[in-house]
């Protein structure tokens, strides 16, 4: 692997994770968190590629970690989606009002 | 390297596209394009095991039921991001540039990854224990759900 095709793969990986983490501080929903959670499990999956050169058998075990764990964010984000809309209504994240500090 | 650059520019555009839709939605389904581009730079270098692996379980399932999550929850909400952040994501590009600058991971030999060398005893154990983990947790939001109704009737 080049050093030039290494940094378009670190960069798009920032990238990818930079933009989910816009996403996740500007989300008002639970839907939206979710979806930046997965952005971020993309980014994750991008700059696993260069390991594939180096440690290819413990990369793939990372890659298959990450999809479980990704697997596991999105049962609990299930979770909570029902249980915020059947106690408030909706799914705001603005309707939890517990733990946190106020600036 | 044109391919790479291609697939990687659609991959940023189409996360931006997260960002700046205020319809989940589309969001979902951007998010869905994005994966599917990080999968596609898997397939670039050769990996068709990862490949295969995002492409039919991390976005054929979990993307897919998120997009579903998304369709049954539909309305646009409002953003609200402090360009504050800046500062520390210009600190996080520096200190990634430079060890990526640093790192012993250039080299010029193309990308060798056989699946049959990971299937060892150890790998197999840690999947068997991943998939326990999910099982449980899958159990857990059942309960959760059903509990819950029940609960509700009484």
């Amino acid at each position: 692997m080049q050093a030039i095709e290494l940094s378009i793969i670190y960069v798009t990986s920032f990238a990818i994770l930079l933009v989910g983490y816009l996403t996740a501080i500007s989300s008002k929903d639970l839907i939206r968190l979710l979806i930046a959670l997965e952005l971020m499990f993309g980014a994750v999956f991008m700059s696993l590629i260069p390991l594939f050169s180096a440690i290819s058998n413990a990369a793939f075990g990372i890659a298959i970690i990450t999809i479980f764990t990704s697997s596991g964010e999105l049962l609990v984000l299930i979770a909570a989606i029902v249980t915020l809309d059947r106690q408030k209504k909706n799914i705001y994240t603005s309707s939890v009002t517990i733990g946190g500090d106020k600036v | 390297m044109l391919l790479l650059l291609a697939l990687a520019g659609v991959a940023v555009l189409s996360s931006i596209a997260v960002l700046l839709t205020r319809d989940n939605f589309y969001a979902s389904l951007y998010m869905s394009a994005t994966l599917i581009m990080v999968a596609g730079v898997y397939a670039l270098f050769d990996l068709q095991p990862v490949f295969v692996l995002i492409v039919f379980i991390f976005v054929g399932a979990i993307g897919i039921v998120t997009v579903a999550l998304a369709a049954t929850y539909r309305f646009a909400p409002e953003r609200q991001i402090s360009g504050l952040w800046a500062l520390p994501v210009i600190i996080t590009a520096f200190i990634l540039g430079y060890s990526v600058y640093a790192s012993p991971l250039v080299s010029s030999e193309k990308i060798q990854f056989a699946l049959e060398n990971f299937i060892t005893p150890e790998y197999l154990l840690l999947i068997l224990f991943l998939t326990a983990l999910i099982i449980l947790l899958m159990l857990s939001v059942l309960k959760m759900g059903v509990g819950e109704r029940e609960g509700g009737k009484s």
